[in-house]
């Protein structure tokens, strides 16, 4: 019987299954850390009440979150309201598959993995738009409106940071693009393409919305933004994409530019996730130390500096590839 | 494997016509879009079963994340829900008139299948990305820069557009 399954397929299969398991306890734990991030830079304790620091918060969330009743505001579009969180949940599995954990331990090896991530990070967009339009209230529609004029916008410098790279080493593959960087820290690709290090950071900043660029649910001003009207696990699939498409921003980062799993030492699957880890610590603290930029701030700083700056840095990549 | 293949293709042409006809038959322009969605999704399919998944890729990056955002963008912008052309019930001659209008295009489409089957069913080898590249920057260079001049024209008759519709204001 074991025989006619493809090997590959079962690969696939207990790829996805561990896939879903890292993702389910990132999102835990990052909710703890975020909370209690947050507690202690705003110089408050933060969750203490559930479990010794508060450290089953989390859990007690979830319960609370699976617990709730899903609500359709009047008006709204049933099939539309509730295709959107779906939306946006779905396509985080597939983005773990190309990710280059350790030196085997990667679900599928696909020669196009960066693009296969990008092309499904996009689905995310659609899904805080369909959210933000079908829910019949206007901070919804508000923050839709303002999600897609930020991630269109600032997908472009991503992508043109994510072009260096591969420009560089001809390849689309991460693993690829992993093992051709160095063990030592110099020999990764941040110091030879810092400004677009630089770039991809503050973009990836801007597509997972989160603060200082977020905007779409600028809680200060459009109550929640594009979930105002989301109860329960409807809030809780967005929030759980949210966090898992930070975990993919980070870990792309950690291959692209910060040498994956490649470190002084013993290489391995570690210190792909002490990389993901501190970039994702980085993501936390800035989002409790900085305010949120207005939003003809942000569009500035994108098409003013940034798209410039990465076409140049575009452009100085391949011209010194073409001359060395 | 050809049972599977068979398989494959039925499905992603069976979301490929459901998504089309949503698109054509919804009341709401938004889930017009959504069915028009579904339709790229079907189609990136077919690319990835024709061993192209650069194309596969490309088109959920461009059509799904890009082109469909921006027409939802428009279609937001203009408020479509209420009392436009598009919302008076649709007339027997008008299904007609559609009906034509799109069988045309696919018997053409199906009279050149028939005429000139395909040569082979075997699997297509999948062309390396620099094959693409230098493919489309030596031998195709002219048709790619002529795709290009088409986007130039569009995108000037749109800036054209609206300079004429903030004259008139």
């Amino acid at each position: 019987m074991l025989s006619i399954i493809p090997p590959e397929l079962i690969r696939i299969v207990v790829g996805m299954v561990a896939v879903m398991a890292f993702v389910a306890i990132n999102v835990l734990v990052l909710v703890y850390a975020e909370r209690k991030g947050a507690g202690h830079i705003q110089r408050r304790p933060g969750p203490y009440e559930v479990g010794p620091h508060g450290i089953l918060q989390p859990l007690a969330d979830a319960g609370k979150l699976m617990g709730k009743q899903l609500l359709t505001p009047i008006g709204a579009d049933p099939i539309l309201y509730w295709l959107a969180p779906i939306l946006s949940f779905l396509p985080v599995l597939l983005l773990f598959v190309p990710m280059p954990f350790g030196p085997v331990l990667t679900v599928q090896e696909v020669n196009l993995g960066l693009l296969l991530i990008l092309a499904f990070a996009g689905i995310n967009v659609l899904a805080t738009l369909l959210a933000g339009w079908s829910s019949n209230n206007k901070f919804g529609l508000l923050g839709a409106a303002r999600a897609v004029s930020q991630s269109v916008a600032y997908e472009i410098p991503l992508l043109l940071c994510v072009l260096c790279i591969a420009f560089q080493y001809g390849s689309l593959n991460l693993s690829t693009i992993v093992e051709a960087q160095g063990s030592w820290p110099w020999q990764w690709n941040f110091v030879c393409q810092p400004l677009a290090f630089l770039i991809f950071l503050v973009s990836s900043f801007a597509e997972t919305n989160r603060a200082p660029f977020d905007l779409p649910e600028a809680e200060s001003e459009l109550t929640a933004g594009f979930h105002t009207e989301y109860s329960g696990m409807g809030f809780g699939l967005f929030f759980m994409a949210e966090y898992a498409n930070m975990v993919v921003v980070s870990g792309v980062c950690a291959a692209l530019f910060l040498g994956g799993w490649k470190g002084p030492g013993i290489d391995g699957v570690w210190w792909f996730l002490i990389k993901v880890y501190a970039l994702l610590g980085l993501i936390i603290w800035v989002r409790w130390t900085y305010p949120r930029v207005r939003f003809d701030q942000l569009l500035n700083l994108n098409w003013k500096w940034l798209l410039p700056l990465a076409t140049l840095n575009l452009l100085a990549t391949v011209f010194l590839m073409k001359v060395f | 494997m050809e049972i599977l293949a068979k398989l494959a293709f039925t499905i992603y042409a069976v979301i490929i016509l459901g998504g089309g006809l949503v698109a054509v038959s919804a009341k709401s322009l938004v889930r017009s879009l959504v069915g028009l969605i579904v339709t790229f999704f079907g189609v990136s399919g077919m690319y990835l079963l024709l061993n192209t998944p650069f194309l596969a890729f490309m088109q959920m990056l461009i059509y799904v994340g890009a082109v469909c955002v921006l027409v939802f963008f428009a279609v937001m912008l203009t408020r479509a829900d209420g009392q436009g052309e598009e919302a008076a019930p649709i007339t027997a001659k008008r299904r007609l008139y559609a009906l034509a209008a799109g069988l045309l295009p696919a018997g053409g489409l199906a009279l050149v299948l028939v005429k000139h089957p395909g040569i082979s069913k075997i699997l297509p080898e999948e062309v390396p990305l620099p094959a693409l590249g230098s493919g489309l920057l030596e031998q195709y260079s002219l048709n790619f820069e002529l795709i290009s001049l088409v986007l130039l024209v569009a995108m000037s008759g749109a800036v054209l557009l609206t300079w004429e519709r903030k004259e008139k204001k």
